[in-house]
């Protein structure tokens, strides 16, 4: 599925299908590549992922497309501004929740986003609005010393929505959160997206991936290995196969990329030996193991 | 500039300063010292000091500096001998007494007192020494002083003006830039550093807010806090300030490149550990030429020539001594040039490290 909103983003251009447009980035540090020539384009109000293992340049290229990083060579607009000529003027269109839970801890939660709201211009009224969008409303006025970390998390996600941003860029969003406050995190992405925000997540949770973008690429040593929607990617790379157990408890797999595979299934099948049958996707793990000759989690 | 954006970060930083334990401590030590020394610093009465007087006439005035326990009084056989007896006793000071000085007193003349003070000496004892002739001893009458000084300096080294202070007036400088080092050489620095650390920086520059706004905004933290504490000092001592207004400008720029160097320093520096390391030496350099001399060899004296804060300070005694001069506004000048400076160089190392 592809989304083809065309929105009036409110960026530099009037019109713009593109949120993101992406040229031939490169960003090297002392001779080291980090970011080698990767093109690609997001749709407005796509949720699009950048599934890569540690060290592959995705918070660099988070980086540099919301101006924190002056790329080496190559082009980027975000929002229809250029990323390094138009930077004050794309900044009040973006939200970006660091890797690093940057908050003032010294603070409360309110104190952080009456900052934010001033340095954005946004009405401080949004204030509780966001609190509530990320179920922190009752905890508003406790410092940040005393929120946990997937508080804190939702926090840095209420401060990048004060100011009605267009494109919301997530930088590992779940990394080090147990399983139940990830979900929380996804579900409030996926409320995001449906109410028509572009989100650019970087990841190196495969089953984050799978779940919630509507298109990943994969990076590994700073190149783009491959793009498009998980699905794609598992049918075109993954290796199609048939779990079979017998009744005498045997297991089979069967891969159907097998020229007898027919055959063995039509045996099996007459012979009345099969207790189970299910089918056997590749995930994207796979696939991008497959791809890059590396695990996600290295 | 947005003033919203700049004015936001001040406010922040002013809170956030106060809920640092550490910050908090550092911002009112200044303070606390301040208070000390004037309790603890001792008396005039605590000081021993050798005087060359000449007194023909047998003055009381003579007497009395004689019963004085910590006086140690060395008679010259003439006026023009006290100069040389100075210096060959190294005595602090002389006076030369005219003869009938008793008894153009009582009879409610003017004689003219020559009180000879020794340069070479201790700059505490020189202050002390004025301090004590002016206000033990001629300031009993409350109307007019019963004699006419003339007060003349020898080893004299430093052309043009040297003001003639006591000794508050020559702890003020010292305690104010301390006062003003401490927020702005100290705090500031933590302030910028610590959003380094906790890697709020990074969430400042994907904001709206530039990097001249962020400079602005603790810049203008710092300010607001040397100025606060300047201001309790100077009200505590304002009977000190001879010029109010050479005083206030002079402090407010002596504030200003304090701060600069402290936002320098925050953008030099990556962790809270390197500027605690540094922060000292940097304070000590700063505070140096505030120091009462205690006769440096040539070569550190002529080194604190190239430390801002000595025009600073050279500046301010001026100030509260109440002379406006082309060496003062010089001094403001150079300060001023130092603090372009500062500000320039901060600028640069943020933005290099953002690049």
């Amino acid at each position: 599925m592809s989304f083809r909103l065309q929105q009036n983003l409110g960026g530099c251009v009037p019109t713009i299908v593109n949120a993101i447009e992406v040229e031939g980035l490169s960003r090297t540090f002392n001779s080291r590549r980090a970011v080698d020539d990767i093109s690609f384009t997001v749709e407005a109000g796509e949720i699009f992922g950048f599934l890569g293992h540690n060290g592959a340049g995705k918070t660099t290229s988070i980086r540099m497309l919301t101006g924190q990083l002056r790329p080496t060579s190559g082009h980027a607009r975000v929002a229809g501004c250029d990323v390094i000529a138009d930077q004050q003027r794309l900044k009040p269109l973006i939200g970006v929740v660091s890797e690093h839970q940057n908050l003032y801890e010294r603070m409360s939660a309110r104190e952080n986003l009456i900052f934010a709201a001033r340095l954005y211009g946004a009405d401080t009224r949004r204030i509780d609005e966001a609190l509530d969008q990320v179920g922190l409303l009752d905890r508003a006025n406790d410092k940040i010393q005393q929120y946990s970390n997937g508080m804190k998390q939702r926090l840095l996600i209420a401060r990048s929505l004060l100011h009605r941003p267009q494109i919301i860029f997530l930088d590992e969003p779940t990394r080090g959160l147990d399983p139940i406050v990830g979900r929380d995190i996804r579900r409030l992405v996926q409320n995001l997206s449906r109410e028509g925000i572009t989100i650019f997540l970087t990841t190196h949770y495969m089953e984050e991936a799978d779940q919630l973008c509507n298109r990943v690429a994969f990076i590994s040593a700073g190149k783009i290995v491959a793009l498009d929607t998980p699905d794609n990617l598992k049918l075109a790379h993954g290796q199609k196969s048939l779990q079979v157990r017998l009744n005498d408890g045997e297991r089979l797999t069967i891969s159907l990329d097998d020229q007898d595979s027919g055959e063995k299934i039509k045996q099996l099948v007459t012979s009345g030996q099969i207790r189970t049958l299910h089918s056997a996707e590749a995930t994207l793990e796979e696939v991008f193991i497959q791809m890059t000759g590396r695990k996600l989690s290295e | 500039m947005n003033s919203r954006v700049v004015s936001a970060f001040a406010q922040k930083d002013i809170v956030d300063a106060i809920r640092n334990r550490y910050l908090l401590g550092a911002l009112l030590t200044p303070v606390f010292v301040a208070v000390l020394l004037r309790i603890l610093l001792p008396g005039i009465s605590n000081l021993n000091f050798t005087v060359v007087v000449h007194d023909p006439g047998g003055s009381r005035l003579a007497s009395e500096l004689r019963a004085m326990p910590q006086m140690k009084v060395i008679t010259a056989a003439s006026a023009e001998g006290v100069a040389n007896e100075l210096e060959k006793s190294k005595a602090v000071g002389g006076l030369a007494i005219p003869a009938n000085f008793d008894a153009d007193i009582a009879a409610g003349k003017q004689p003219e007192l020559v009180v000879y003070v020794n340069n070479k000496q201790n700059d505490i004892e020189q202050a002390m020494f004025r301090q004590l002739v002016e206000r033990q001893f001629l300031t009993s009458v409350k109307e007019r002083l019963p004699a006419h000084l003339t007060w003349v300096d020898v080893n004299k080294e430093v052309s043009g003006e040297a003001p003639a202070l006591n000794v508050n007036q020559m702890l003020l400088p010292m305690l104010l830039l301390l006062t003003f080092a401490m927020a702005g050489a100290l705090v500031v620095p933590l302030l910028l550093v610590e959003e380094k650390e906790k890697r709020t920086l990074d969430f400042l520059l994907t904001s709206p807010a530039s990097l001249s706004e962020i400079i602005a905004g603790k810049a203008l933290t710092g300010i607001a806090y040397s100025v606060l504490f300047a201001g309790i000092l100077l009200a505590v001592n304002y009977k000190l300030v001879g010029n109010w207004p050479l005083t206030l400008l002079t402090i407010l720029f002596g504030i200003v490149f304090v701060v600069a160097v402290g936002l320098f320093m925050g953008a030099l520096f990556e962790n809270t550990m390197q500027v605690n390391t540094w922060a000292g030496l940097v304070l000590f350099v700063l505070l140096a030429p505030s120091f009462p001399s205690l006769r440096l060899p040539a070569m550190l004296e002529r080194a604190l020539h190239f430390v801002p804060t000595y025009y600073f300070v050279e500046a301010l005694r001026l100030a509260l001594a109440g002379t406006a001069s082309p060496r003062f506004w010089g001094h403001l000048v150079v300060v001023l040039a130092s603090t372009v400076v500062a500000f320039a160089a901060a600028t640069w190392a943020l933005r290099r490290q953002q690049n």
